[in-house]
């Protein structure tokens, strides 16, 4: 009993020293990764005007949504005619 | 064929669970029953004491084939994902896609309090060998302090398969009593004052720091410790599907529906493993008792180390975010925060606390990947594709030729 008591006891100082290394080791690559690479702030979006004719991304989506099921609708070519503003409520 | 009904209904009537019904089958269903009790009522880990108590219930119904030494039976296929170490690690992929190392980076150096709490593993470790247990079970046992239950599952499935239910049980219980166990363990090491301490904002960390971590913590760790591979290597692919922005698809499976679905296979083999044999043990009982030893141990280190970086610091680490480094993520965090905030409403350690909470996470891991390299049986062999060449060596010489040859134009293509 005596003998497994030790041996537990060497396992765990061993243990815990390793785990403590292993982190440390982690510790200086996380500062040195976080020196190398600092952390840049955004830069801020610019302003976008609110007229259809810029709109972009989902906006733009949109307005080729509209402008295809309308061009349908009334029966003319989509060249015909352009949506100029999209409003929301 | 010639029927005769008094014959057919003794058939059945020898046939039906009740007639091999143990008075062992009995209790375990009554520990069934009080797993599916707790999960439901009181909201103990129900995602997982649910299936866990449900599969227990299959597995304690006679001549049903559901324990997971049932060969053949549904809830054995199950358990193989246990038994050949796959679904631990599924979890850690998962687990790794839901967690923000951002608070780590900001301050690495909680990454010792993760370390700190580890000391509940050894301690409770040096307690199972006083009680009889051998190194691989203690070691098994130990692990419940990392409060971490895929590791506890993982490692005991690999050093100590035929503790694995209480293990599980006991690491998953536990767990869900973290609001109940550490609050006082944390107000009776602190002071007041110490309670109250505000800390700094948590500087913001660069995208590409929070790529290349996920990939530098395989590299070091895993070549320090290969034993741990499987869990740290899958938790940090986790978090490499969430941080680099590239695999949205990936991230939202392995955050959402696959660890769900792993969830239910390993709860449900865990709880397929608590047979009457297994399970009605005197072992059973110490594990439990260990158990809270190793979650209270662990806290207490945490919270120790804690007051040593306030002192270190000169008072601006808040010794409450220690007790966070035993895993359990994002609870042991919570109770941090709301200790802190019985103190003073106004100090938020929330953010704080989830550096040493997700270094738990690490910090467990490559506790049981010292145990790996200490009691696993790792091959010494450095032979690269071992796996490959033991196909290689059961087919026969021609085809093992033609393989060779194929393998001599591929590295001469690349």
């Amino acid at each position: 009993m005596e003998a497994s008591f030790l041996a537990a006891v060497y396992v765990s100082i061993l243990a815990i020293t390793v785990i403590f290394i292993v982190l440390v080791i982690l510790i200086f690559t996380i500062q040195a990764l976080v020196k190398l690479i600092p952390y840049k702030a955004p830069p801020p979006a610019p302003a976008r005007p609110q007229t259809a004719s810029s709109a972009s991304g989902d906006q733009d989506d949109h307005v080729a949504a509209i402008t295809a099921t309308l061009a349908m609708h009334m029966g003319k070519s989509p060249s015909e005619f352009r949506i100029v503003n999209i409003s929301q409520p | 064929m010639e029927f005769s009904f008094g014959a057919s209904a003794t058939k059945i009537l020898t046939t039906t669970g009740f007639s091999s019904l143990e008075g062992g089958d009995i209790i375990m269903l009554v520990v069934a029953c009080l797993l599916l009790y707790l999960a439901i009522w009181k909201k103990f880990e129900p995602l997982l004491l649910l299936p866990i108590g449900f599969g227990c219930l299959l597995a304690n119904i006679p001549m049903s084939m559901m324990a997971s030494t049932d060969a053949g039976g549904l809830l054995n296929f199950f358990y193989q994902g246990i038994k050949h170490e796959i679904l631990p690690p599924l979890i850690f992929l998962g687990v790794g896609a839901l967690t923000d190392f951002g608070p780590l980076l900001a301050n690495p150096a909680t990454l010792l309090l993760g370390a700190a709490a580890q000391v509940g593993v050894y301690v409770t470790l040096i307690g199972a060998v006083l009680l009889g247990f051998n190194m691989h079970e203690a070691s098994a046992i130990g692990i419940i302090g990392g409060a971490d239950g895929p590791t506890s599952i993982f490692i005991a499935s690999k050093l100590a398969p035929h503790l694995l239910a209480p293990i599980a049980v006991a690491a998953y219980s536990y767990m869900s009593l973290v609001p109940l166990i550490q609050p006082p363990i944390m107000r009776l090491l602190t002071t007041e004052k110490e309670r109250k301490i505000k800390m700094a904002q948590l500087k913001p960390i660069s995208q590409t720091v929070k790529i290349l971590f996920p990939v530098v913590v395989t590299i070091v760790c895993c070549l320090m410790l290969p034993g741990v591979t499987p869990l740290l290597g899958m938790l940090m692919l986790g978090n490499l599907f969430r941080e680099s922005g590239v695999t949205a698809r990936l991230h939202e499976t392995s955050e959402t529906h696959l660890i769900n679905i792993v969830t239910i296979l390993l709860a449900l083999a865990v709880g397929s493993s608590m047979t009457a044999d297994s399970f009605l043990r005197l072992e059973t009982l110490k594990i439990i008792v260990l158990g809270l030893l190793a979650f209270c141990i662990a806290t207490a280190g945490g919270v120790l180390f804690g007051k040593l970086m306030c002192k270190m610091t000169g008072g601006r680490v808040n010794p409450l975010i220690g007790s966070a480094g035993v895993s359990a993520v994002p609870m042991a965090a919570r109770v941090s925060q709301k200790v802190g905030a019985e103190a003073d409403s106004s100090n938020f350690l929330l953010m704080h606390a989830m550096g040493p909470n997700v270094a738990g996470v690490i910090g467990s891991a490559v506790a049981a990947g010292v145990f790996i390299s200490l009691f696993g049986d790792i091959p010494a062999v450095t032979e690269p594709h071992a796996a490959i060449a033991d196909v290689i060596g059961t087919v026969e010489p021609g085809i093992k030729a033609a393989i060779a040859q194929v393998a001599d134009v591929a590295a001469g293509v690349n």
